[in-house]
């Protein structure tokens, strides 16, 4: 038993990957979209069992919070809102055309994306692409403190992008009111 | 720890003095979108046309009022290069504001959030111009095109507007995605470590022989995404469309403040973040800028309606903007800074022509230029003196503008591209007198009944005769001119 414990403990990771794997096959293959929906959150919520294994907490939490809370029930919504107008529309052959040619054209890209960039991704400087810059952890192991980590990049190194960004969130709500609204002056 | 945040307190507030125009900005347009937009009726939203144009008057004082600095852990830098430009983009959504109230009234489209948008597109642009990271050139280049993808088709009930923004947005945004992905290729290269402008020139010519190749395609893709929002050749086509489908003050404007900004950015992130790798950049951007050049002005040989015809125009002459960024020294970053100028200026002038045309229900097509110059004689010699000065006629002020370009790329040893340059503006010169030939030598059409008075409004009257006057004599002030630009650095 103990040995058993041990090893889920340590293949934990793998476990979670596996269930998020099937949540999004489930997804794709299920007939109905509230069913797509529903295995969706699935697989969100085992990818975000993923980032804490891996000692992220921060952004399992995120995961969490942003994918599992908002964008899954406003999918739901979605959903349903469109399945009452529309009624059952059955169209099953939508991929089946393409699939046989993207799907080698998919694994080939993967392949060349690999072999170009292999050392790029896998060399020695890759697991130090995202640490923070030194002036930042000052007195901070960012190994733990995970969330005061982001933090730190998001409001002092990245700051002004970060700004820049909470206006471009401004002006999306804008335009989406500018070009829905129906009556004018 | 509390050394820690007493140096993040103090850097903020060092850095928020560089960017006062932007929160500026900012702040007023949030200000006009609520809750100030609640005071005013639906008869009055014109009232925002002035307002705007007083809050743009004042964000070009904050900008002269800036002094030079870098902040934001070195992501935003106020310099020569950057005030220049901030001052040019100003100036551009200043007149597009003037240009858009009388149309805006006409078609009964006035909002707060078309004024809002202009704004907030502005907020992008001055960033833009001054951003020496990678992260702020990124999101600040969205943060401008949002804004511009909603104005495009902010005339929803015409389909030819939403056709233009939804065929811009799509193309703008897989131009952002490689844009975005070849910053994080540059970023893989030099060892993840940093997307500093200065950083990377220091890092990216020493990286070793294994990463170059990612060096080349981040670099390359870069250059792709910066290409399309200048509009160069091969990544134009969004721009005849989408310059046709605008409400004609935004297409007036997209052809100066975001190129403008764009360039000041191209200036910035090719002259001084990759300039140490130029050898990968150089061939395929003088191919563009010769592409741009040939391709733009022989496709608007063709067309039937002016703004397409100017929206090609643009085309070549983001071409011969490009010559300034081969040429990577300062003084070529003031070259282009200058022919921005000059181009605002007629550009924004033929524009303004469109748009009193358009009033009448006429000016889109070239053939309502017809016998223009026994209707209007005003408008008409005003329309001969802008297409001129964009040919580069000399003594005109377009003229000065593009001497001084070439004569820097000859100097460049750029010379076959010169040579490219000097013929097809030549080419130019054959559409843009054909207008002229349009409005002098032939009979308007169908002459209405009893000789219509001139009756233009006051703004639109000073904004063609004052860049009429511009065009003409701003030649002389080459001198000032010239000392202005000199301002223009980056060191």
């Amino acid at each position: 038993m103990e040995a058993l414990l041990a090893s889920i403990a340590k293949n934990i990771f793998v476990i979670f990957g596996l269930l998020a794997v099937g949540g999004a096959t489930a997804m794709v293959a299920s007939r109905s979209a509230v069913h797509s929906v529903l295995a969706f959150l699935f697989a969100m919520l085992n990818i975000a069992g993923c980032f804490l294994a891996l000692g992220a907490e921060f952004l399992g939490m995120a995961q969490i919070l942003v994918y599992a809370g908002g964008i899954v029930v406003l999918f739901l919504f979605v959903v349903m809102l469109v399945e009452m107008a529309k009624g059952k529309e059955t169209n099953k052959a939508v991929f089946t055309a393409q699939a046989k040619v993207a799907a080698p054209v998919v694994v080939a890209g993967a392949f060349a994306f690999l072999a170009v960039f292999k050392d790029t991704v896998f060399g020695a400087s890759a697991a130090q692409a995202l640490t923070l810059k030194p002036g930042l952890a000052e007195g901070l192991d960012v190994a733990r403190n995970n969330a005061q980590a982001v933090s730190r990049g998001l409001f002092a190194d990245y700051l002004l992008p970060f700004e820049v960004l909470s206006v471009i969130l401004l002006v999306a709500l804008v335009g989406a009111v500018v070009l829905a609204k129906t009556e004018r002056v | 720890m509390n050394g820690f945040a007493a140096g993040l307190w103090e850097s903020l507030v060092s850095g928020s003095k560089l960017i006062w125009p932007q929160i500026f900005l900012t702040f007023a347009a949030t200000v006009m979108l609520w809750p100030a937009d609640l005071f005013v009726e639906k008869a009055r939203k014109h009232v925002w046309a002035p307002i705007t144009m007083v809050i743009l008057a004042l964000t070009g004082a904050l900008i002269y009022l800036t002094e030079p600095g870098v902040g934001f852990s070195d992501m935003y830098k106020v310099d020569g290069l950057t005030k220049g430009f901030q001052a040019l983009i100003v100036l551009a959504a200043f007149l597009a504001v003037m240009l858009s109230q009388k149309l805006l009234d006409a078609l009964r489209e006035q909002t707060v959030e078309y004024y809002a948008l202009i704004l907030f597109s502005l907020v992008g642009m001055l960033t833009l111009v001054g951003a020496t990271d990678l992260m702020t050139v990124y999101f600040s280049i969205e943060l401008m095109a949002i804004c511009i993808y909603i104005l495009v088709a902010y005339l929803r009930d015409q389909n030819r507007g939403v056709e233009a923004g939804l065929k811009y947005f799509l193309l703008g945004a897989f131009s952002s995605g490689i844009l975005l992905y070849g910053m994080s290729l540059v970023f893989a290269a030099v060892g993840g470590v940093t997307t500093n402008l200065a950083e990377l020139n220091r890092l990216l010519p020493v990286v070793p022989q294994s990463s170059s190749l990612l060096v080349f395609s981040g670099v390359l893709m870069v250059l792709v995404g910066l290409c399309f929002k200048v509009a160069a050749v091969p990544f134009h086509m969004w721009s005849p469309d989408a310059y046709e489908g605008a409400p004609t003050p935004i297409t007036a404007f997209m052809a100066t403040a975001p190129k403008a900004a764009a360039m000041g950015a191209f200036l910035r992130v090719f002259g001084t973040g990759f300039a140490g790798v130029s050898s990968d950049w150089m061939l395929p951007l003088s191919y563009v800028a010769g592409a741009s050049m040939i391709l733009g002005n022989i496709a608007a040989v063709r067309q039937q309606t002016m703004k397409r015809l100017l929206a090609y125009s643009s085309i070549a002459h983001a071409g011969y903007m490009l010559l300034g960024v081969l040429g990577k020294g300062v003084d070529n970053a003031q070259a282009v800074w200058l022919y921005l100028l000059t181009y605002l200026v007629m550009n924004t002038g033929a524009f303004a022509v469109v748009i009193i045309l358009q009033g009448k229900g006429e000016g889109e097509r070239i053939d309502d230029f017809r016998g223009l110059a026994k209707r209007r004689p005003f408008l008409a010699f005003a329309m001969m003196m802008f297409l001129l000065s964009l040919a580069g006629i000399p003594p005109l002020v377009g003229f000065f503008g593009k001497f001084y370009l070439f004569k820097l790329a000859v100097e460049s040893g750029l010379t076959t591209l010169v040579v490219i340059a000097l013929v097809t503006s030549a080419i130019s010169a054959f559409y843009y007198l054909g207008v002229v030939n349009q409005m002098y030598f032939k009979e308007p059409a169908d002459l209405p009944e009893g000789a219509e008075p001139e009756v233009l409004s006051t703004g639109m009257t000073l904004i063609v005769g004052v860049t009429c006057v511009l065009t003409l004599v701003g030649t002389l002030a080459g001198p000032w001119l010239v000392n202005t630009m000199f301002r223009i650095t980056w060191i």
